[in-house]
């Protein structure tokens, strides 16, 4: 049974309609990679999935609750689904290890020497475990961004989706990022990825889509979509990129 | 010597005189603040000046009318606040140390400042004398000036070579603040000062005979004091206690409280009200927060808790209105403010049971200090207040802060709210109170506000000025709070929405912290603001610090004559209110340096 599942999703921002009817399914343990050109509703889409943007027609179906306006349902999605941003948006007031057990204490309700076993453990994964009693401010922005993947991480969720997760980075700082984002995609999460990293894609995707106006105008697997783009736009968008 | 000689010398090139510019601004300042310090001087040590009449008159200051009789209860307020201080310095105690020669070098900028206060004082100033006309008189001769240079070059030299030595031994910086606080302990033992006697007629004797100072100012000091050390050092002992450091922190809260109501007022308690009426309110409420709390995470419960909530508002905003006790009132609201906190914090069956204690303790301590607070004082005074002076512009900014910061964060909060009535209720609350000068409040307060209460409600002048200083500094409070909550950047709502925070716990967690960590300079100058405003008070008939120097002492002529001697008055008021509020700000200085650590 498909994990993620939403039928003719439309949204639109007043008088423009950002998206305009996006149908697709993504597997348990599954990786997606999403591209497309800027304004292509990529990020609108991604932010509909955790209802950080209100879709207003069709139905998204997150682990076979449909998101509605009924809070429970949000919230109980929510605490599935983690969010990685491309600005981090760690909180700068406390330090990596308050950012990271925050949502198990007062959204899971767990223990506090519970929950800091547990942090400690994923800023382990990511490879941070020396900066936990630092402030955000005090780190690489390579460093900020896997506290963050640390971060969503911490409640345990069962999809994770990445707006743009490199996009503010420095080039030597994007390979830490994405590495982390590999372990993470070898150890069978289910993962939506926005990104430009086509390195990425072609290594770790399972499927890539490609956004284009509001639509999405090609799905495939990684060889297929790189190696031969069926639609026009697609072929336009990769000369573009590579 | 030499080469800090030298390097001094290099330090004035570089940072006084490094242009022409500044070299002009550097001589231009020194002249003004030279000729500040010796019009300040020459003020303060002409003979018609006459001290005393701010010496003698430090109980009016104080406490104005309270009765001598109580004056214990007095003693006991300052006692605890320094009980509490010792306690506090004792737990954050410092982990800095300073070596004995930084210390000389303390005590040589001393006795540097003293001896530039003796060579810039001027000989002559001028003085009225009884037919109104200005004429000069040597004020400070120079054989005085020679008698206090002397020792003071030899204080200066003294301390230059101690500090010199470089005396390497360590001391804690917090033992250190403790020897500081002994020395003017110490000295009342030892210094004497000048006194007002009267002769068989009731004249003044002058010269006024330098008399020891009283025993019934000096032992009680002495034995606060000594309470004062013992916590520092019981403090010290806990530092490491989170738990204490928590409690303590909660406890300076309540600790004004407390001495307001039920120390300094001298409530009268009556016991059947106590257990007819007190006891049977605090068990009921607190049954049924307990309950809520206990059961929360029922699933009947659950699917009701947002209509049970909406009742207890309800019955709430009702029982504010009619005439039930006024701890029925207050508990009421505070069963509602946990009811909203509950579902965020509570869940295992461990953090229940904290919770449960956390009510029982704050409705207790509500309980108590409404008890005291709403009962009628034992004190009398033939005014209209017990308190005046310094107890009672203290009482204004201390109960100013406390009611109107929580009322600006939650105005604030309303004002962005996505309820349309609410908002519209907050933004006009604010506009209204902000649109209105104090003056016409205090006004309001003292006239007026009597039509708008409910028939057989009266509350008393200076409660009525609370009422109306809490929203006035409230709307001040609430529009800063406003432009601390714009400055926090839409990324972080999100980030609180993504890992699933409900909206209180967002606000409370998340966007409250950071925009009063980003507002503090802004606070602390409205804190400061409301604490010298409170002086307007005066204007309606309460007898404030100000007006016990400008007005009570300027008048004063039983049993000693100090009539028009209100400028050495003002400028000793000055004086105090600038240590006040000097203070605050340097505090609010250094935590927003402590904080600032996350802002990196
Ligand atoms: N809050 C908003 N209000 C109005 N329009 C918006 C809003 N958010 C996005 N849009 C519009 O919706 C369209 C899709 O935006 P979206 O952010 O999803 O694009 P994107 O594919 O993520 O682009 P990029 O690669 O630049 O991040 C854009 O044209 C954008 O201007
Ligand atoms: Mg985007």
């Amino acid at each position: 049974m498909s994990i993620i599942k939403t039928n003719d999703v439309k949204k639109w921002f007043g008088d423009f309609q950002a998206l305009k009817g996006i149908s697709m399914e993504v597997q348990e343990g599954e990786v997606l990679v999403i591209c497309g050109p800027s304004g292509s509703g990529k990020s609108t889409f991604i932010r509909c999935i955790n209802r950080l943007e209100q879709h207003q027609e069709g139905e998204i179906i997150v682990d076979g609750i449909e998101l509605t306006n009924d809070l429970k349902n949000i919230e109980a999605i929510r605490s599935e689904v983690g969010m990685v941003f491309q600005s981090f948006n760690l909180f700068p007031h406390l330090t990596v290890l308050q950012n990271v057990t925050l949502a198990p204490i007062w959204v899971r309700k767990k223990s506090r020497s519970e929950s800091e076993e547990k942090a400690m453990e994923l800023l382990t994964r990511v490879g941070i475990p020396e900066q936990a009693s630092k402030f955000p401010g005090q780190l690489s922005g390579g460093q900020q961004q896997r506290v963050a993947i640390a971060r969503a991480l911490a409640m345990e969720p069962k999809i994770m989706l990445f707006d743009e997760p490199t996009s503010a980075l420095d080039p030597e700082m994007i390979k830490e990022v994405l590495d982390a984002m590999k372990e993470l995609a070898l150890s069978g999460m289910t993962m939506i990825v926005v990104t430009h990293e086509m390195g990425f894609a072609k290594e770790v995707a399972d499927r890539v889509m490609l956004f284009d106006e509001g639509l999405m105008v090609e799905e495939n697997t990684p060889t297929e979509f790189f190696d031969n783009p069926q639609n026009d736009r697609t072929k336009l968008f990769l000369s573009q990129i590579l | 010597m030499n080469l800090e000689f030298k390097k001094s010398i290099a330090w004035m090139r570089e940072n006084l005189f490094s242009s022409i510019p500044s070299s002009i601004l550097t001589v231009a300042t020194s002249f003004f603040v030279l000729g500040f310090f010796r019009g300040l001087f020459g003020f303060a040590m002409a003979s018609d000046k006459d001290w005393l009449s701010v010496l003698n008159n430090m109980q009016l200051y104080m406490v104005q009318a309270y009765p001598e009789e109580d004056f214990i209860r007095v003693w006991i307020s300052v006692g605890l606040a320094l009980v509490f201080a010792g306690m506090s310095i004792g737990l954050w105690k410092s982990t800095e140390e300073s070596s004995l020669s930084e210390v000389f070098s303390k005590f040589l900028r001393v006795s540097l400042a003293f001896l530039f206060f003796t060579v810039v004082a001027p000989t002559f100033s001028s003085v009225t004398d009884n037919d109104g006309i200005i004429q000069t008189e040597e004020s400070f001769p120079m054989e005085t000036r020679l008698q206090l240079l002397i020792p003071s070059a030899i204080l200066v030299v003294v301390f230059f070579v101690l500090k010199n030595l470089k005396l390497n031994y360590k001391f804690n910086k917090s033992d250190l603040l403790c020897f500081y606080l002994a020395i003017p302990i110490v000295l009342m033992w030892i210094i004497k000062l000048p006194t007002i006697q009267l002769d068989s007629s009731n004249q003044r004797i002058f010269p006024d005979p330098l008399m020891p100072i009283a025993d019934t100012t000096k032992t009680p000091w002495t034995i606060i004091f000594g309470l004062f050390l013992a916590f520092y050092f019981i403090g010290s002992r806990f530092k490491d206690s989170k738990n204490i450091k928590r409690t303590m922190s909660i406890s300076w809260v309540l600790l004004p409280l407390f001495i307001f109501s039920w120390i300094f007022k001298k409530p009268e308690i009556d016991l059947p009200t106590i257990l007819g009426q007190d006891i049977p309110i605090f068990i009921g409420i607190f049954l049924i927060g307990a309950l809520t709390i206990t059961f929360i995470n029922n699933p009947v419960v659950e699917k009701y808790f947002s209509i049970y909530l909406g009742v207890l508002i309800a019955i709430t905003g009702i029982a504010l209105f009619i005439s039930v006790p006024i701890l029925l009132k207050s508990a009421l609201l505070l069963l509602v403010l946990f009811t909203i906190v509950i579902p965020a914090v509570s869940s295992s069956t461990k953090g229940k049971r904290n919770l449960i204690i956390v009510w029982g303790v704050s409705l207790f301590t509500l309980s108590v200090l409404i008890r005291g607070g709403s009962s009628d004082t034992q004190i009398i005074v033939q005014q209209q207040s017990i308190f005046g002076g310094f107890s009672l512009t203290w009482l204004l900014a201390i109960f100013g802060t406390y009611v109107s910061f929580p009322l600006g964060v939650l105005l604030a909060l309303g004002r962005n709210s996505k309820l349309p009535i609410v908002r519209l209720v907050c933004t006009g609350i604010i506009e209204l109170t902000r649109s209105v000068p104090y003056i016409t409040w205090l006004f309001f307060a003292s006239v007026t506000m009597a039509v708008f209460l409910p028939e057989g409600v009266n509350f008393e002048l200076v409660v009525r000025v609370l009422m109306v200083t809490a929203f006035f500094s409230g709307a001040y409070f609430a529009e800063n709070i406003r432009g601390g909550l714009q400055s926090i950047p839409k990324g972080q709502y999100e980030a609180a929405d993504a890992i699933g925070m409900s909206p209180f716990q967002k606000t409370s967690l998340i966007v409250m912290p950071q925009a009063l960590r980003a507002i503090i300079p802004t606070l602390v100058s409205s804190a400061i603001t409301a604490f010298k405003d409170s002086s307007l008070v005066t204007i309606i008939g309460l007898i404030d610090f100000l007006t016990i120097g400008k007005v009570i002492i300027g008048t004063q002529s039983i049993p000693v004559n100090f009539v028009g001697h209100d400028r050495e008055n003002l400028l000793f008021i000055a004086f105090f209110y600038w240590i006040f509020t000097f203070t605050l700000s340097r505090r609010s200085m250094k935590v927003e340096k402590r904080l600032g650590l996350g802002e990196r």
